[in-house]
């Protein structure tokens, strides 16, 4: 695991610190949503109540003079409701009122006062609180203040308040806290996929990422992932064995060439060996060509060359191919038959198609014995696709070997003694996968004793013979 | 015949020349596309042999080129990509033939003499070698007065050997022109081909008329 620091930076990390400045902003605006319906409601209507009760006595002093607002000031103290009076000399000393103590002088007419007060209650017991009100002073000095206790209000508000500030806080903490987690969590995974390329950049190709089964994104990322390296993987191992398979296939007959040229030098002169030996140093050449050729043809038709595919009449085209081996297949004692269903058109490359086609029909004359059969039967299948098969009844091959010949220059054991390069079923499987179809082999015809034969069938997209 | 090799390889120009020039024919050279272009247009050769792949012009350009003067020698392609595409692409572009590396001299050979002969051909109905004749709109075959029975394919094969009469005829020559095939076969199928043909008409008969030469093809010829 990298150092934590780098969780900081994560896409998540930097998502849950948005989240967590959205929620900051939203308790914000309740709070002052709240605040303003509550407390500010409560305070407006306190300030209502004691202006009404300031201008109130405020006319009784203008009526009665100080007396009169004596006696009112009392009479209303004494009524215990929620507001309360304090009337006092010029000078600020205390004439009647709630408490004995004023909280501030005033200067002149009303103004607002917000203060913190104590006072002694019936039963003789301290009561502190707060209040709000006005305070001024009246025609010809007396100060007067009216408030309304806060009492309980004040408390609820403040709850209120605290309350929202503490949600504000839990917000922004669990939105820091969530996005860590998450990024926490992302960057494990991601690290792993990460992890995986490198192991694989520095040469462990069997290296895969883990998929946790959770069937989440990372789990598809994976799969696709592991996917394109199953691909990568065997597209090395194919082009090493390739590679080792080339210089094999044409280092014998290039060192077949040399000896010969050498040894021709090395004689005394001769006209006649002279020209034997360049007769077959050149016959070890041309194999050495045609070897490099069919590579050459196979990567084209694997590679991203775009082939111009039209219009193929199978039909005619399987129907010539019998026509023109089953001479050579008389010749060498074989018998080649064909069976062409009327009407299979495919969409392709005619060139690579009769190629291929030619291909099996030769490797099956090149592995069947003496007297031995070699059939070849199109058909559309049940389901509308073509199955060209070319079946003999040679020795056929063993069921866990037939899936490794389809590569390049796979042969068998059996077979190096036979001329070729491996290449031909592994450029018929190529040209089948080009026209988005496939290869597989079979038992062919059956033989004597134990022999299966072998049945090489090619299965092609089929064109509406329209 | 005079012949027109436009290579940019030098070492492959001049061993294409001695070749030529080997077997009777006057040889010119040509390095690059522009200068086989203006050649071609001036002078007058009976065959033009020209690389693909050329410096300045491409060897398709320059056969389009001449055809589209007006200038009607025949052309032979030769190239180093012996694709299905750029063959078609050469044939297209006006050539007559088409070759891809590595080729053997006496293939190359072979369609030169083939691509001279074939010149301003007339359209014939009757072809003629020796006392063997073909009737193309009968699709009839006697020889010495003896009606020869054959099958379509073998009708085909005798008469592009009785067109090349007297000339050298490869087995890659009768594959891609009797059966349009593009590619080798590992087996002597085309020798078999040959020597059913040749138990039809040269069996019954004292001269024979269809020879092998030996490491090349086939002749027919009285």
């Amino acid at each position: 695991m990298r150092p934590s620091l780098s969780l900081l930076r994560t896409t998540t990390f930097r998502l849950a610190l948005v989240q967590a400045g959205i929620v900051l902003v939203f308790v914000l605006a309740l709070l002052g949503y709240v605040y303003f319906a509550t407390v500010g409601q409560l305070n407006a209507d306190s300030d209502l109540l004691a202006d009404q009760e300031y201008a109130a006595l405020d006319r009784a002093y203008g009526e009665g003079g100080i007396r009169r607002l004596n006696q009112e000031v009392v009479e209303r103290a004494a009524r215990q409701g929620p507001l309360l009076y304090v009337l006092a000399e010029s000078n600020g000393a205390v004439i009647t009122g709630d408490f004995q103590q004023l909280p501030q002088t005033p200067a002149g007419a009303a103004e607002r006062v917000d203060f913190s007060f104590e006072r002694v209650d019936e039963e003789g017991n301290a009561i502190r609180g707060r209040a709000r009100g006005q305070v001024g002073r009246l025609l010809n000095g007396p100060i007067l203040l009216v408030a309304r206790d806060l009492g309980d209000s004040a408390l609820i508000s403040g709850r209120i308040t605290s309350a929202l500030w503490t949600v504000a806080l839990l917000g922004v903490v669990l939105s820091i806290a969530s996005g860590l987690i998450g990024s926490w969590l992302a960057s494990r995974r991601v690290e792993a996929l990460a992890a995986t390329a490198h192991d694989v950049m520095s040469g462990d190709m069997t290296r895969r990422a883990p998929v946790r089964g959770e069937n989440d994104e990372f789990d598809a990322l994976a799969i696709a992932i592991n996917a394109m390296l199953d691909r990568l993987q065997h597209l090395m191992q194919v082009s090493r064995t390739a590679g080792d398979a080339i210089a094999h296939d044409l280092r014998s007959p290039l060192t077949r060439f040399r000896q010969k040229l050498e040894a021709a030098l090395e004689t005394p002169p001769n006209t006649d060996a002279d020209r034997d030996a360049l007769r077959v140093a050149l016959e070890e050449a041309d194999s050495v060509l045609d070897t490099f050729a069919a590579v050459l043809k196979l990567a084209r038709v694997e590679g991203n060359v775009t082939w111009r595919f039209e219009r193929v009449n199978a039909t005619n085209i399987l129907r010539e191919l019998v026509d023109f081996y089953e001479p050579a297949a008389e010749d060498v004692q074989r018998t080649l038959k064909g069976e062409v269903e009327d009407g299979l058109y495919i969409s392709g490359e005619p060139g690579l198609f009769t190629q291929a086609v030619s291909n099996l029909i030769e490797n099956a004359l090149k592995y069947t014995y003496e007297n031995g059969r070699v059939e070849l039967r199109a058909v559309r299948r049940p389901d509308g696709r073509i199955e060209i098969a070319v079946s003999d009844d040679g020795p056929g091959i063993l069921p866990e070997d037939r899936d490794r010949v389809l590569d390049r220059f796979v042969r068998l054991e059996s077979a190096r003694s036979t001329p070729g390069a491996g290449l031909g079923l592994s450029l018929v499987a190529a040209v089948a996968r080009l026209h988005k179809g496939g290869l597989h082999l079979r038992d062919g015809l059956g033989g004597q004793g134990e022999r299966k034969g072998l049945g090489a069938v090619l299965v092609l997209p089929a064109m509406a013979n329209a | 015949m005079r012949v027109l090799l436009v290579e940019d390889d030098a070492e492959m120009a001049a061993s294409l020349k001695a070749s030529l020039s080997a077997d009777d024919h006057e040889v010119e050279v040509a390095g690059d596309g522009e200068l086989g272009h203006s050649m071609a247009s001036g002078g007058s050769y009976d065959v033009i042999v020209l690389d693909r792949m050329l410096p300045k012009k491409l060897g398709v350009s320059v056969v389009r080129e001449l055809r589209d003067q007006g200038v009607s020698t025949p052309v032979l392609i030769l190239s180093a990509l012996h694709d299905e595409d750029h063959r078609i692409e050469g044939l297209n572009a006006g050539a007559n033939d088409y070759l891809g590396k590595p080729f053997s001299t006496r293939e190359l050979l072979a369609r030169v003499r083939a691509l001279w002969n074939g010149r301003d051909r007339e359209p014939q109905t009757k072809l003629a070698v020796g006392d063997l004749e073909m009737d193309l709109l009968a699709r009839t075959v006697k020889r010495g007065g003896k009606k020869l029975d054959l099958q379509p394919r073998e009708f085909r094969l005798l008469e592009y050997l009785m067109r090349h009469s007297g000339q050298t005829v490869t087995r890659k020559m009768l594959l891609e022109n009797v059966w349009d095939y593009h590619f080798d076969p590992q087996t002597n199928v085309i020798d078999v081909h040959i020597s059913r043909l040749r138990s039809k008409i040269d069996r019954d008969f004292a001269q024979s008329l269809l020879h092998t030469v030996r490491g090349s093809g086939y002749r027919l010829e009285a």
